[in-house]
């Protein structure tokens, strides 16, 4: 009696023991599933092993969970041109491989990154030019950025605002000095420093507000289609205008419904959003 | 001749008995469609009352244990027939009742009442049965509403009825359908009278892909007849966010799909459109009405039917557990099966690769293969059996015949062909898996040197190698400019403090001024020789009092008289303040109280200050007298 007693125990524990076992077990392999370094890992293995597919996958399910990361996106970029070049390219890869890169360079903040991923681009859009003299569309895929935004982009916004503290200090410091001081040289010389300081500020201002302004409202998107065709905002395409090349980097300017408002150079159209990708922004 | 003989009979009948009926009481009949009838099912009571003097009026249908009344409807008309020179009038008022069980038991229902010359009638409660749903036996369904014959014929067609097969309307009327209501197609009203078109969709909120089953029904009144809708005015419903398959032919005659009640009355209902619409995107997407005009009868010709716009809420199914290479609008539920042949190929050859996707929902129209270098996969042959899938369900099956190109030698694995996707009725990803498998591949020489002039002209040469690492996500970065304080103080701080300090200064330049002028009046003057003369006239010296005295008198007449006495002499003063309003007694004293002090200060004998002291309270008498004057 006392053994089967014991053997039945023994056997409770047992059960019990392989509950406790799979239910540790089966969250743990779901926790593998979400965690971004495994699907990284796969990823980067995939590309090694020439399985673009696999590392798309991996590197699409990264992104689907929110990481937003320069590497991620770079071998993302890298991920789409292998597929391409291997001869299995899917319409728009070669868009999405200029997204993947472009967002890496404006995510991350390694200069070696940033040259590899400009590098990259410009094999990508070389390619995109290349078939689209062949088909006789223009090939522009990047119209450049307007001059205020070349202005702005010469110094960091940190920069523009600590430099346009220190302007207003300078004339706040320089009409003082004017106003208090009855020596004439010193007068002179405050109100020089006013009057070099006032442009100065003027300047710093505006350009510390654009780049805050790019920072917190820009949009930007990849055309991920083989073209995208200026339409007006009913999705009526507007009639000899030129398409957008795959792998443009535009801005939007609103989204509605399936369409989105876009500027390119001087191009400012509505554009099916599907033919987009945006470009996530460096915090 | 028997048949028209009998017809002339009745004429004389007819005419017979035309005054007879004539009576002043009204004639009350209490009709219904069935006395036993299941909790949930409509019943109709229909009371129909004719008076030769007025209409009817106000009808009531009394209690109603048991049951809830779910619509009334009148029907009024009139007869007026002349026979002979002799004119009857008939006043018919037909009422009906649709009452809804609502217990089981018996129950007396009214007595349904009327007014007729302004007297109430009501003729007998109707007992009804009302038994649990579904359990009532099948009634007959509600005849079309005719119109109502007070005389039980129409004098403008006598013969009706006489041969039969002579009126084409006999038949429809002769048969009414029993039928059977199928609450389901209830409504709460009508959208229209006699047709009217209702739109449902099975669900209001769906994912991105989700079948959402959207079907459109037109309900006709049973008892229309000459019906007729312009075929040529049939609009479509819009579903642009949706794409659209339908799962009924829409080439044949709409089928029925039952009788519904709705306010009172029978409908029989037919289904006309059935999709299934897929959501494209994400967001309140809309499916809009159908519409439809009407031609006859004349009663609602030119009018139009349209149903309901429908609105669907979409979302992407969730991040959460969400597999790679899931793409979004793959929902439904899917299997994948893979062949291959040959497995065993040359190098540079080709083999098929046939995947056979089935399943409910919408089939992708493309797989993901599994890229490799080496191996090509060239655009796939593609096979449909995909159509309605049962009643309201879209699938099927798609065949993609692949043919894959192998350039490197030995056993090359093919992969999986995987389709994640999103499982609407478990509410979870899943993904359909084909096994391609392994192809052993012969090496050959000439594959092998083509494959080397292919590399000369390689696609996107010189790509960077990966990044094995993440580089750590990007941590949100506070900037100088983005705290208010940098702009109010870092920015406008230095110009404020410089405005405020000009404008302090002029305001301190301003005050002092101020203070100035103020210090400088006339009334802080004489306040200031006031106190002097009072000190003055404490101490010993009577001549020093006296010049106080006079200094405090002559500042008192400019204080408040506007008047300088100063080089006044004689009459002068006494002039010079009558001159500026003072009233001639005080201008008097005050010029008395100056030759005073004037005498005392120049006497050649030593001055009393006593004297001088009594001189000081005269003359602050005056001031206070020049001050209350002022």
């Amino acid at each position: 009696m006392m053994r089967r007693h014991a053997s039945h125990t023994r056997g409770t524990l047992l059960g019990a023991c392989l509950l406790l076992g799979l239910s540790l077990a089966l969250p743990g392999r779901a926790r593998a599933d979400e965690d971004p370094q495994a699907l990284f890992a796969g990823a980067v293995k995939a590309l090694h092993e020439g399985r673009a597919g696999d590392a798309i996958d991996a590197l699409e399910a990264l992104a689907d969970r929110g990481v937003v990361d320069p590497a991620a996106s770079f071998d993302r970029g890298l991920a789409y041109a292998m597929r391409v070049r291997i001869g299995v390219e899917v319409p728009g890869d070669l868009g999405r491989a200029v997204q993947g890169l472009e967002e890496a360079r404006d995510l991350s903040r390694d200069p070696r990154l940033v040259e590899d991923a400009s590098h990259a681009l410009g094999i990508v859009r070389s390619e995109v030019a290349k078939r689209r003299a062949r088909s006789g569309d223009p090939a522009e895929v990047d119209p450049g950025r307007s001059l205020g935004r070349s202005v702005a982009g010469l110094l960091p916004e940190d920069t523009w605002a600590v430099l346009a503290a220190v302007a207003s200090a300078a004339l706040a410091l320089g009409l003082f000095v004017r106003w208090v001081v009855r020596a004439a040289r010193a007068r002179v010389a405050a109100g020089i420093g006013a009057g070099v300081a006032a442009p100065v500020l003027a300047v710093a201002v505006a350009m510390a507000l654009a780049v805050r302004h790019d920072r917190q409202n820009l949009r930007e998107a990849v055309v991920v289609a083989a073209s995208a065709r200026p339409s007006d905002e009913r999705g009526m395409a507007v009639s000899g205008a030129t398409p957008i090349a795959e792998g443009a980097r535009v801005e939007i300017v609103e989204v509605r419904g399936a369409l989105s408002h876009v500027r390119f150079g001087r191009i400012d159209a509505w554009v099916p959003s599907g033919a987009l990708r945006e470009l996530a922004r460096p915090g | 001749m028997k048949r028209a003989s009998l017809v002339v009979l009745s004429i004389a009948l007819f005419a017979i008995a035309l005054p007879a009926r004539a009576d002043a009481t009204p004639q009350i009949q209490v009709q219904i469609d069935g006395d036993t009838v299941g909790v949930g099912d409509v019943v109709h009571l229909q009371m129909s009352v004719s008076s030769p003097d007025e209409m009817p009026s106000d009808p009531q249908i009394g209690a109603t244990p048991g049951f809830a009344v779910r619509g009334q409807s009148a029907s009024p008309s009139q007869t007026h027939i002349i026979v002979n020179g002799s004119r009857t009038d008939r006043f018919t008022l037909t009422v009906e009742w649709a009452l809804e069980g609502r217990r089981v038991g018996t129950f007396a229902v009214g007595p349904p009442s009327v007014v007729v010359g302004g007297k109430r009638y009501a003729p007998h409660a109707v007992t009804f049965h009302v038994v649990p749903a579904g359990q009532a036996p099948a009634r007959r369904a509600q005849p079309p509403p005719s119109q109502q014959l007070p005389f039980g014929f129409s004098p403008f067609d006598p013969w009706k009825g006489f041969f039969p097969g002579f009126d084409s309307n006999d038949r429809a009327v002769e048969t009414p359908p029993t039928v059977t209501v199928d609450p389901k197609l209830s409504l709460d009203a009508p959208r229209g009278p006699l047709y009217f078109l209702h739109a449902t969709a099975d669900k209001t909120t769906a994912v991105v892909g989700e079948q959402v089953t959207y079907s459109v029904y037109e309900y006709i009144d049973a008892g229309a007849s000459n019906l007729e809708v312009d075929e040529q005015d049939v609009h479509d419903p819009t579903a642009a966010d949706f794409l659209k398959r339908p799962l009924l032919r829409e080439d044949q005659e709409a089928g029925l799909a039952g009788y519904a009640s709705v306010g009172g009355r029978t409908w029989i209902v037919k289904l006309v459109r059935r999709w299934a619409l897929f959501p494209l995107h994400a967001g309140d997407l809309v499916v809009g009405p159908m519409s439809i005009g009407l031609v006859r009868p004349r009663s609602v010709a030119g009018t139009r039917r349209a149903t309901e716009t429908i609105r669907v809420t979409v979302t992407e199914p969730p991040l959460a557990g969400r597999p790679p290479g899931y793409a979004v609008g793959d929902v439904g539920h899917f299997a994948l099966s893979a062949q291959v042949q040959p497995r065993e190929v040359e190098q540079g050859g080709a083999v098929g690769v046939d995947v056979e996707l089935s399943g409910k929902g919408n089939l992708p129209n493309v797989l993901g293969v599994p890229a490799q270098e080496g191996v090509e996969w060239l655009a796939p042959e593609v096979h449909d059996e995909v159509g309605p899938a049962g009643h309201d369900e879209y699938g099927g099956k798609r065949r993609f015949a692949f043919v894959v190109r192998v350039r490197r030698a030995g056993d090359v694995d093919l992969g999986t062909i995987a389709l994640p996707f999103w499982d609407p009725e478990q509410k979870k990803y899943d993904v359909a898996g084909a096994r391609v498998g392994v192809v052993r591949v012969a090496g050959s020489r000439g594959a092998a040197a083509s494959r080397g002039s292919d590399t000369s002209d390689e696609m996107l040469p010189g790509l960077p190698s990966v990044r094995e690492e993440l580089g750590g996500q990007t941590p949100q970065r506070r900037h100088v400019d983005d705290s208010p304080l940098f702009w109010i103080l870092g920015v406008g701080g230095w110009p404020f403090a410089f405005g405020l300090a000009v404008a302090g200064r002029a305001a301190a330049r301003k005050a002092l001024e101020a203070w100035r002028r103020r210090s400088r009046s006339p009334t802080a003057d004489l306040k200031q020789r006031v106190a002097a003369a009072h000190a003055a006239c404490a101490s010993k010296d009577a001549r020093t009092a006296d010049a106080a005295i006079v200094r405090a008198l002559e500042a008192a007449a400019v204080a408040h008289a506007g008047v300088s006495v100063r080089d006044a002499v004689g009459g002068a003063v006494a002039e010079r303040l009558e001159r500026a309003g003072v009233p001639q007694p005080a201008a008097t004293r005050i010029a008395e109280l100056l030759r005073e002090c004037e005498a005392a200060r120049f006497a050649p004998h030593a001055a009393d200050v006593v004297t001088a002291r009594d001189r000081w309270q005269r003359a602050q008498g005056a001031i206070r007298s020049l001050e209350r004057r002022a």
